[in-house]
């Protein structure tokens, strides 16, 4: 990526992000959302997450991107994330079971 | 993260200095878990397609831990398009913050309606939603001083990461561990069975939709999750009040 599309990209996500953040703030003080709508933002998070989760295992190679080492690694993460509830835990348990696959295979 | 404890107002009601004090001390143990999570996306801007230079800008321009690190690791694959819509979609999540803290900025000076939103990241949201009493001076010193101390705290620990990464050998794959970080944001941000349905179903419909052109698959994904976890919420807020209205008779 280019230096002038990349600036132009962080910047839109700049704005983005910052429009999301003031936009109830700055513009419509005191308007509560509806109800529905915050209903469905709440679960915004989860889904978008681990839509990018596979997204970025499969690296932009479809389905042949995905590694077998790289999902026993993610699957391990989010074992001991369920466990331990600690974000430290779960990548430090991700990535050393990725090295110890590498290794043994 | 842990539910911050509301502070004893006499302890930040009086001096500025009090007020910054405390506001440190409520802001630091929320930072520690971002270190890792820092260093991570350090590591990904030193294997981004981007510049070194832009994609370390993201810390400055954006502010938003998995907004940088999405944006900085599909510059590889994505469009343009995609990369800007995929960050959007992360960040909805601060469309909830604000408007719950937007009754509070109400009765604040513009200046501080206009900047302080810039600095609400979820720690910050979590020390000053649960510190709404304070009076408006106090509370506007608190959110400022616990935002800029996360702004420089954050820059400095991505920067760490980026000069760490940059000397780390390739064969270590650090470019797993942005996924890993992903895949535990997921699972730490679950706080019912909706939001386990939204997130099964998000990334069960990226699996499928990996072949849609440009990455649209994390947007087809996304929206998917998002349906199904409002409808599960709404299926078992029915089924509650099913349950409430049996217990009433």
């Amino acid at each position: 990526m280019n230096t002038l599309p990349a600036l132009a990209a962080v910047i839109s996500v700049g704005m983005i992000t910052y429009a999301s953040r003031a936009g109830l703030i700055v513009f419509l003080a005191d308007r509560p959302l509806p109800a529905n709508i915050s209903r469905a933002l709440r679960y915004v998070g989860p889904a978008v997450l681990s839509a990018l989760t596979v997204n970025l295992l499969a690296g932009g190679r479809g389905i042949d991107g995905v590694e077998f080492v790289e999902v026993a690694a993610v699957g391990v993460a989010i074992a001991v994330a369920v466990v331990a509830r600690n974000l430290l835990a779960a990548l430090a348990a991700g990535m050393v079971t990725l090295w110890l696959l590498l290794w043994l295979l | 993260m842990p539910a911050a404890e509301p502070v004893d107002p006499r302890s930040e009601e009086h001096t500025p200095a009090g007020t910054s004090i405390a506001a440190l001390r409520a802001a630091i143990p929320l930072f520690i878990p971002a270190i890792p999570f820092g260093l991570v996306v350090g590591v990904a801007i030193t294997d981004s397609a981007m510049p070194t230079a832009v994609a370390w800008s993201t810390n400055v321009v954006i502010f938003a831990g998995a907004a940088q690190l999405a944006t900085v690791s599909l510059a590889a694959t994505a469009t343009w398009l995609t990369l800007v819509a995929t960050a959007a979609v992360i960040n909805l999540r601060h469309v909830m913050y604000s408007a719950a803290l937007s009754p509070r900025f109400n009765d604040q000076p513009r200046w501080f309606r206009w900047i302080g939103p810039f600095f609400l990241i979820d720690q910050l949201f979590a020390l000053t939603s649960v510190r709404t009493t304070l009076p408006g001076p106090v509370w506007r010193r608190f959110y400022l001083t616990a935002g800029i101390f996360y702004f420089l705290s954050w820059t400095t620990v991505v920067t760490v990461g980026l000069v760490v990464g940059s000397s780390i050998p390739v064969e270590w794959r650090l470019d797993v561990a942005p996924a890993i970080m992903f895949a535990g944001l997921v699972v730490l941000g679950l706080a019912n069975r909706p939001g386990i349905v939204a997130a099964v179903v998000g990334a069960g419909v990226c699996l499928l939709a990996l072949d849609v052109p440009n990455n649209g698959g994390i947007l087809v994904g996304a929206v998917s999750g998002v349906i199904a976890g409002y409808l599960a919420d709404v299926a078992e807020a029915r089924r509650d009040d099913r349950l409430d209205t049996k217990a009433a008779r």
